[in-house]
Parts: structure tokens; C-alpha cells; sequence
């Protein structure tokens, strides 16, 4: 019955403190204040400032601000236009036109980033103002941006999965190859419903392309050569040893100042502009996550997700009756805490039961995996409905709303996993060895 | 009266150019680390150095961030309530958020106090005085605490807060 | 009834935190739910750097952590962590013996009441290849995590790289990486053997896990409830120190049918390695001073 009350509290809270427009970082804050005070008699105070420190003083964030600096300063160079310029007389003719670069894209620097919010917001910033040029839906500009840069979570290197690997003990290195076809085959889907919606919709009327002969579309791809250098220098120094995942982050960066400097768009002005711009949008997600680590050691304290986790275990379901009680259970949770916070947390109760299932643990690291972008586009707490917020100026509603579609696509991928778990297992049984 | 807008503007200005320059060490101290292994040499503490400035970069940059509208809010709310009940919503929102982070400083505050009276020092190869790196979130802290209650002063006062976005956030926003 | 926070640093399915559950349940039902301990394994409450700061400062009532993970802040902690000082589980309870008035002083001084502690199994040495000797070192690149590991890599020629605990799996693969030093345990649970070949049960040392209440907090505790607790916590200690042997036991076997080469390192290479061992010894002694001499000189004169 506690639990009860606490849920109910919680989400009072939250949604009183979200609604009336207090900032997302504080308002967590805010909640998880209340929940330590009502639930414990720990002093509060101190564990606040204990966990907000550990949380933001932590060297795996780094790569964070890294990535959203490389985005900026990308944006500042004609990379965007190079990038449509390659991409666009290959796609444009398919059904659904340039909104696929915004899938394209992700996917492509999914390859590059762990993180799902560096997608967004670097793939965005190309993207959005290039498709709004072109009288492209904004709907299905903010929805297919929002679903496809979950792909970084998805697509090694992904700090979600090292994050699972971990607390599971399970190789990350097979982690990361079974998270290549589902991520591409993810991928497959978005662009399949956007040509669905491009062939039945009747306001989809975007600027027709120029015609272009094959050796011209050819011609044309040299437009792509930085992009792919870029991207070829970051994983491959990755995958040939030379980097971590962090320290790939920081060639992203230098890669995109020197391709700056060649393309003449770096001066002085646009260093800064881009540096200022990265120290903002970084401090945005840094106080989100502030909150988020506080609300999760609250919650942590009245037990509860671990309480949801014991109800479905004591329900003694069958393989696929647990798996969609935790479909559910992951939903709900995600919409409420970030979905790394939720793996961390439930992880300890939800481990065994999936074992005495006799479920893959490697497979079971997608199945989350894909959960985990579920959370990421479903209101109240969202990472990237927060960042397009923060880069359209839409309200939360809206982008949810535009978002609905490929959230329905990644229930859709969840059931392609339960019954063809070999698109997740294929790849590493076959590949026992690291990438190298 | 001026003197004081002069000098908290040029605080926050400062604040943020800091909170950039952290993020340049964080290039930095990555790179150098990377140099470093491939050479043969090694670079203890680098993590950690990163790490701290991590924290600077963030906690330096909140009131920054906060005065160009770069922090998320859901305003379905706000923008749908008259000029009147619009400014008492806005005022409870600056309210209740410069309380907390005036309750963050304090505590913040303690936190280092402790940190500095336990001796306390990194677990990890750099070995710091933690209490030094730990400074930046009583001092980002408060600042951000500053920002908030100026916004919620001129807010009261003038009838409008301080929060501006910035140009060339909107013009990919267009 | 009083509800008690017991964060652990390592996950749910680790020996340590099965142990600790055990102790969790084991109190709850001596004390008739009159304490009531919640375990919250794998850092999900609190990470286990911050474990020892959150139980000082009374944010939880006890928990779980390496107090060698503290030895930058007193040279002391780190007495469990001398290479080659103490090689093999008899060894470490006779060094753990003499150290425990001076560590149980040190911890009251911070507000610590030591229940119980269990050893990690011991550390041996991974390669990518055969290695016999300390020659054979010489340039690999070796996984170092704090000033003792890259200490050990600088005497015995290797070059230590720094890589955190979450990209070490992709750190070896990679070939960032070529060498580490840990337990059985680690290699097994990180499935090393998909880019490692070989593993040297050097016995190198065994570090402790320490579970501490706040000693506020437990000078409130009924004396009748104290002899539960303290009958539980003795109960686990022998628990843990049964399931550490065994697991060590279950690791190497595990790792040799994951493909490893799993033996005793050959007479040269421990000679080698015991000069460093002795080397490292005295420059513990060093920062440690008449306190660390006393516990070593104690435990000498067991042997
Ligand atoms: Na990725
Ligand atoms: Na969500």
C-alpha cells in the first residue's frame, strides 16, 4: 500500500511542478526532495549534494559535452548542405524524399556517438532547417528526428549498453555487434513508414528535387567525402585501438575544427559562437541529469521500482507473458526516469527472473535496449522531446504527438525481436572475436 | 542601481566564458591522455582532471544557460494564461526555483566543508584535495541562486523576467 | 521498527552481495523486523566510491566497500593491497589479524563500526601470451587503475594505461589494453577470453570488502539486538570466506572452458615478481610509517 501512496505522490508532484512550468532539472529536484522527506528520515541535504556531485563530476559524462560541441561546430560549417547535396539525389526519388536523411543521418552518426541526445542534436541541427527549406511536414520533420536518434543508443558505440553489459556482467563487446541489425533493421522501419505516410498523405507536398543523371548523382556524392572521412576517422580510431569511446568523442571534435578550417568557416567568431553554444546546451542536459540522478536515489529509497519489479515477479508468468509484463513494466517506468536510471534500478530483481526464464541475456540486452529508446521519446521526462524542445521551440505536446508514430514503430520492433531473436544473436555467435 | 545590473551581467558573462573553458580543458585533458598512451608515457589522473572539469563546465555554466532560455520548461501553461496570472505563475516558478538552488548552495556548501575538514582526497591516481574541485558547485551553485532571484526580483518589480533567447539558437529554429 | 539502507558497490548475482542479502535477511529475522536492512547492490543507490562518505555522514546506516579504494586519503587503507605480502587466504587472515586493532581504531575515528569483512579472491596476472618471466613483460601495455597498479607496471618494465572499469571489455578487444592484474572473478565475469589467452594465479594479494555501520547509529541499537546483529555478521564472515575459495575454484575453471590457459606462473617469473613485491613493501612502509610497520612487522612474526 505504501507503494501505492508513493506512486501516487510522485506523480502528483511531478506533474504539478513539470505543468506550471518550473525547469525540467529543478522540478526533479523538487520531487525527489519530497519523496526522501515523506518516505525517510535520511537527511536529505547531504545526499542531494552527494549524488548531484558524483553525477556531474563523472568522467563517462565527458563525452557528452564533446559530441555536442563537434554538432555545433559542424553546423557552423556547410557540412549540412554537403550532407544534402550527397544524400539528396540518392534519396530524394525514394518515397518520403529527404525526410530520410533524417534516418540516414542518425544512423550514420549513431555509428559515431553513444549517446542519443549527440544524435539528436547533431543531426538535427543539420537537418531541421534543410527540410523546413523544402516545405517538408514539420511533423514528420520532429517525429522521424526524435524516433531515429534513439538509434544511438542502439547502433555502437551506446552508453546504454555499457551500462547493461555492467550491471548484468554480460560482454559488452558482444552487446555492441548484437545491436547492429536490429539497429539497422530499426532504421528500415522508420524510412518504410515514412514512405507510407509520403505515398498516403494528402499534405505532402515538398519542393520536387532537380532530375539528375547517374553520373551527376555520383558527381554529386564527392559532397559526402567529409561527412564519411569524419565518421571513417572517428570509428576507426575506436575500432583500431587507438581511442575509447571518450577519447573518440575529443577526435570528433578536432576532426570537425580542421574539416572547419579547409571548408574556410572557422574564425574566430564561429569558435566561440560554437563553444558558447555547446557550454549551453550541455549545461541544459547537465541539469536534467543532476536532477535525474537525485530523483533516482529517492526513488531508490522508498523501493519502489524495486516493489514493481517483486509485483511482476511473484506473478510466475511464462516466457512471453514476462516479457510483455515488461514491456509495460519499462514503459511506464521509462516515462518517469531516464531509461539507463531504470535499468540500474531494476536490474538486480529483473535479472534473475529473466535467467530463470532461460532467456538470452545478450538478446535480453536489446530487448532493453529498445525499451530504453521508448523512454526517451515518451512525455512527462523524455530526453529528446526536452532537446527538441530545446532547438524548435515546439511545446512538449506537440513533439510528443509527432513523435507517437515511431514510439508505435518500437513496440512494433520489440515483438520482431520476441519472434526472430536471431537479428540480435546472429551477429555475435558468429563474430566470437572483438572488432579489431 | 546600474553599478549592480553591470556587475551581475558581467558575472554571468564570466561564469559562462569559465564554464567554456572547461569544456576546452576537457578537449584538452582527453587528448592529451590519448597522446600520452600512444607514446609510451603516462598521464596519471586524467580521468579525474576531465571529470572535474565536467563539472565545471556544467555547474559554472547553469545561470548562463538560464538567462539566454537555454534550460527546458514545459510552458503549455504559461503561454496560455493573460499577462496577469501569467506573471503570478512565472513568479511562483523563479520562487520556488531559487529556493532550491539556494538549498543546493547551502548544502553544496557543507558538502565542501566537510570534504576540506575530513581531508578528504580523490580515490583515484590524481590524489586532489577534493574540496578544490568540489568549489565549483557551491560557487556554480550560487550563482545560478543569483540569476534566479535577479529574475525573480525584476520579475516582482518590473513586471517581466530577464530571460532572452538567444539569435543564433533560433535562426536553425525557424 | 527501523528501516536500515545497505548499499553494496558490486551487482545482485556477486558472491559479496548474495553474502550480504544473506546477513540483510539474517538480521531482519534475529531482530523480528525490529531492524529491517534493504540491500541495494550493484552502486544502485549509492556508487561504491561514496559508499564509505554516505555511512560516515549518516546518509545510510551501513553498507559495503573496498577500503583499499581509500588508501590516498590514509596510506593504512591500503595495507590488504601490498603486493605479494600476503599470497594465498591463510596468509591473508594472518595479515588481517594484525591489522585489525589499528584498522578498527582508524575506522572509529571516522565514525565507523566494522561488522564484518570477506576477501576478494586473489589477483593473478592476464596476458595475451605465454609469460615466464618478468623479462617477458617488458612493453606490454597493462591496465592500471590506481597508483599501486601502475607502480607494479613501472618495476616490471610494462607500460600502464589508465582505462576505467566500463571500457575495459572494449579496451582488451580493442588492444588498448593487453594485460590487467585481478582476481579470477573479474576476467570471468568480463568474459576476458574472448581477447585474452593466458592467466597467471600469482596470488598476488587479496583485497577486503568491508561492511560498516555509522557508528551513531549503532551506538543506539539495543544491546539485545547488538548480539544479533554481531551473530549474523560473524556468521557471514565465515560465509563470504567459504564462498570467496569456492568461487575462486569456479572462476578458473571458467575461464579455462572459455579457452583460457589457466596455471601456476613458473618459478622465474614469481622470483621476478617477489623482488617487486619487496620493493613495493618498503615504499608502503614508507608512507604508512610506525602504524603499517607494526602490522607487518606482527604479521611476520605469525609466519
Ligand atoms: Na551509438
Ligand atoms: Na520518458
Amino acid at each position: 500500500m505504501t507503494e501505492l501512496y508513493a506512486i501516487v505522490l510522485f506523480l502528483v508532484v511531478l506533474f504539478f511542478l513539470l505543468g506550471t512550468g518550473v525547469w525540467v532539472g529543478l522540478a526533479l529536484m523538487g520531487v525527489a526532495w519530497v519523496g526522501i522527506e515523506l518516505f525517510t528520515t535520511r537527511p536529505v541535504g547531504d545526499a542531494m549534494v552527494t549524488t548531484i556531485w558524483a553525477s556531474s563530476s563523472s568522467w563517462t559524462l565527458t563525452a557528452l559535452p564533446l559530441f555536442i560541441w563537434m554538432g555545433e561546430i559542424l553546423f557552423r560549417t556547410r557540412l549540412s548542405e554537403d550532407m544534402f547535396k550527397g544524400l539528396s539525389p540518392w534519396l530524394a526519388k525514394l518515397p518520403g524524399g529527404l525526410v530520410h536523411t533524417n534516418i540516414v543521418g542518425c544512423t550514420v552518426f549513431a555509428a559515431v556517438s553513444g549517446s542519443s541526445a549527440a544524435t539528436l542534436t547533431t543531426v538535427g541541427k543539420m537537418s531541421i532547417p534543410e527540410l523546413r527549406a523544402r516545405n517538408y511536414p514539420e511533423k514528420m520533420i520532429i517525429g522521424t528526428l526524435a524516433g531515429a536518434a534513439t538509434l544511438g543508443l542502439m547502433i555502437p558505440p551506446s552508453l546504454a549498453l555499457i551500462v547493461y553489459g555492467v550491471t548484468v556482467n554480460e560482454s559488452i563487446t558482444k552487446l555492441f555487434f548484437a545491436g547492429v541489425l536490429p539497429g539497422l533493421f530499426l532504421a528500415l522501419m522508420f524510412m518504410a513508414y515514412v514512405a507510407f505516410v509520403s505515398l498516403t498523405s494528402k499534405n505532402w507536398n515538398p519542393t520536387v528535387e532537380r532530375n539528375m543523371s547517374f553520373a551527376d548523382k555520383l558527381r554529386n556524392s564527392r559532397f559526402l567525402l567529409p561527412v564519411f572521412a569524419l565518421i571513417s576517422v572517428v570509428i576507426g580510431s575506436m575500432y583500431l585501438g587507438f581511442a575509447t569511446a571518450t577519447e573518440a568523442a575529443a577526435i570528433g571534435v578536432i576532426g570537425a575544427l580542421v574539416l572547419a578550417l579547409l571548408q574556410g568557416s572557422l574564425n574566430w567568431g564561429s569558435f566561440q559562437q560554437s563553444l558558447m553554444g555547446a557550454m549551453r546546451t550541455s549545461a541544459m542536459i547537465a541539469l536534467i541529469l543532476a536532477g535525474a540522478a537525485f530523483l533516482k536515489l529517492s526513488m531508490g529509497f522508498t523501493g519502489l521500482p524495486r516493489a514493481l519489479a517483486d509485483g511482476i515477479a511473484g506473478m510466475e508468468l511464462s516466457r512471453f507473458e514476462l516479457l510483455m509484463a515488461l514491456l509495460v513494466f519499462y514503459i511506464v517506468l521509462g516515462m518517469f526516469l531516464d531509461g539507463i536510471s531504470s535499468v540500474v534500478l531494476t536490474m538486480a530483481v529483473v535479472e534473475p527472473m529473466v535467467r530463470d526464464a532461460s532467456i538470452d541475456l545478450i538478446w535480453f540486452g536489446i530487448f532493453v535496449v529498445v525499451v530504453v529508446e521508448m523512454a526517451q521519446i515518451t512525455p512527462p521526462i523524455g530526453f529528446n522531446l526536452f532537446v527538441l524542445q530545446g532547438m524548435t521551440d515546439h511545446e512538449m505536446g506537440y513533439i510528443t504527438k509527432a513523435a507517437l508514430p515511431m514510439f508505435a514503430i518500437m513496440v512494433v520492433m520489440v515483438f520482431v525481436l520476441i519472434f526472430f531473436p536471431d537479428i540480435a544473436t546472429w551477429l555475435p555467435d558468429n563474430l566470437r572475436q572483438g572488432p579489431s | 542601481m546600474k553599478a549592480l545590473r553591470k556587475s551581475l551581467d558581467a558575472l554571468y558573462l564570466i561564469s559562462g566564458a569559465l564554464a567554456a573553458m572547461c569544456l576546452v580543458a576537457i578537449l584538452l585533458l582527453i587528448v592529451v591522455q590519448m597522446v600520452a598512451r600512444w607514446t609510451g608515457e603516462v598521464f596519471p589522473g586524467a580521468a579525474s582532471y576531465a571529470g572535474y572539469a565536467m563539472a565545471g563546465a556544467s555547474f559554472l555554466a547553469f545561470a548562463n544557460a538560464l538567462n539566454r532560455g537555454s534550460h527546458i520548461r514545459v510552458s503549455i501553461l504559461l503561454n496560455a494564461l493573460p499577462d496577469g496570472p501569467k506573471r503570478l505563475l512565472d513568479i511562483w516558478c523563479f520562487g520556488l526555483a531559487a529556493a532550491i538552488a539556494w538549498y543546493f548552495t547551502y548544502y553544496a556548501y557543507w558538502f565542501v566543508y566537510w570534504s576540506w575538514k575530513f581531508n578528504e582526497v580523490s580515490q583515484a591516481q590524481d590524489a586532489t584535495a577534493l574540496w578544490i574541485p568540489q568549489s565549483v558547485m557551491v560557487v556554480g551553485g550560487a550563482i545560478l541562486a543569483i540569476a534566479l532571484t535577479d529574475n525573480l526580483l525584476t520579475l516582482i518589480v518590473k513586471g517581466e523576467h530577464r530571460l532572452t533567447r538567444d539569435i543564433v539558437d533560433q535562426s536553425f529554429g525557424e | 521498527a527501523e528501516k536500515w539502507d545497505m548499499p553494496m558497490a558490486y551487482s545482485a548475482s556477486n558472491f559479496h552481495s548474495e553474502n550480504g542479502m544473506a546477513f540483510a535477511k539474517c538480521v531482519t529475522d534475529g531482530t523480528s523486523g525490529d531492524i529491517e536492512i534493504t540491500v541495494h547492490p550493484g552502486g544502485s543507490l549509492i556508487a561504491g566510491a561514496d559508499i564509505k562518505r554516505a555511512i560516515q555522514t549518516g546518509q545510510v546506516q551501513l553498507g559495503e566497500r573496498l577500503l583499499s579504494g581509500h588508501q590516498n586519503e590514509n596510506a593504512m587503507f591500503g595495507f590488504d593491497s601490498i603486493p605479494f605480502l600476503a599470497p594465498s587466504f591463510d596468509d591473508s587472515a594472518a595479515l588481517w589479524k594484525a591489522a585489525k586493532p589499528k584498522i578498527e581504531e582508524l575506522l572509529a575515528e571516522q565514525n565507523l563500526t566494522l561488522l564484518y569483512n570477506v576477501p576478494w579472491p586473489p589477483q593473478g596476472l592476464y596476458f595475451k601470451k605465454d609469460v615466464n618471466s618478468v623479462e617477458d613483460m617488458k612493453g606490454v601495455k597493462f591496465r592500471s587503475y590506481n597508483n599501486a597498479t601502475s607502480r607494479l607496471a613501472e618495476l616490471t618494465g610494462m607500460l600502464p594505461v589508465t582505462i576505467e572499469a566500463a571500457e575495459l571489455s572494449q579496451a582488451f578487444a580493442t588492444g588498448v589494453a593487453e594485460s590487467m592484474i585481478s582476481s579470477g572473478a573479474t576476467g570471468y565475469d568480463q568474459k576476458v577470453w574472448e581477447s585474452l589467452t593466458n592467466f597467471y594465479e600469482v596470488d598476488a594479494w587479496l583485497p577486503r570488502n568491508y561492511i560498516m555501520v555509522n557508528s551513531d547509529i549503532w551506538s543506539d541499537v539495543s544491546d539485545a539486538n547488538k548480539g544479533v546483529i554481531t551473530t549474523c555478521a560473524t556468521e557471514a564472515e565465515a560465509r563470504g570466506l567459504q564462498a570467496s575459495k569456492d568461487y575462486t575454484q569456479f572462476t578458473y575453471d571458467g575461464l579455462r572452458d572459455g579457452g583460457m590457459k589457466v596455471e601456476a606462473a613458473s618459478e622465474e617469473l614469481m622470483t621476478g615478481l617477489r623482488a617487486v613485491g619487496d620493493t613495493m613493501t618498503s615504499e608502503w612502509l614508507e608512507s604508512a610509517g610506525d602504524d603499517g610497520k607494526a602490522i607487518v612487522d606482527s604479521y611476520k612474526s605469525m609466519q
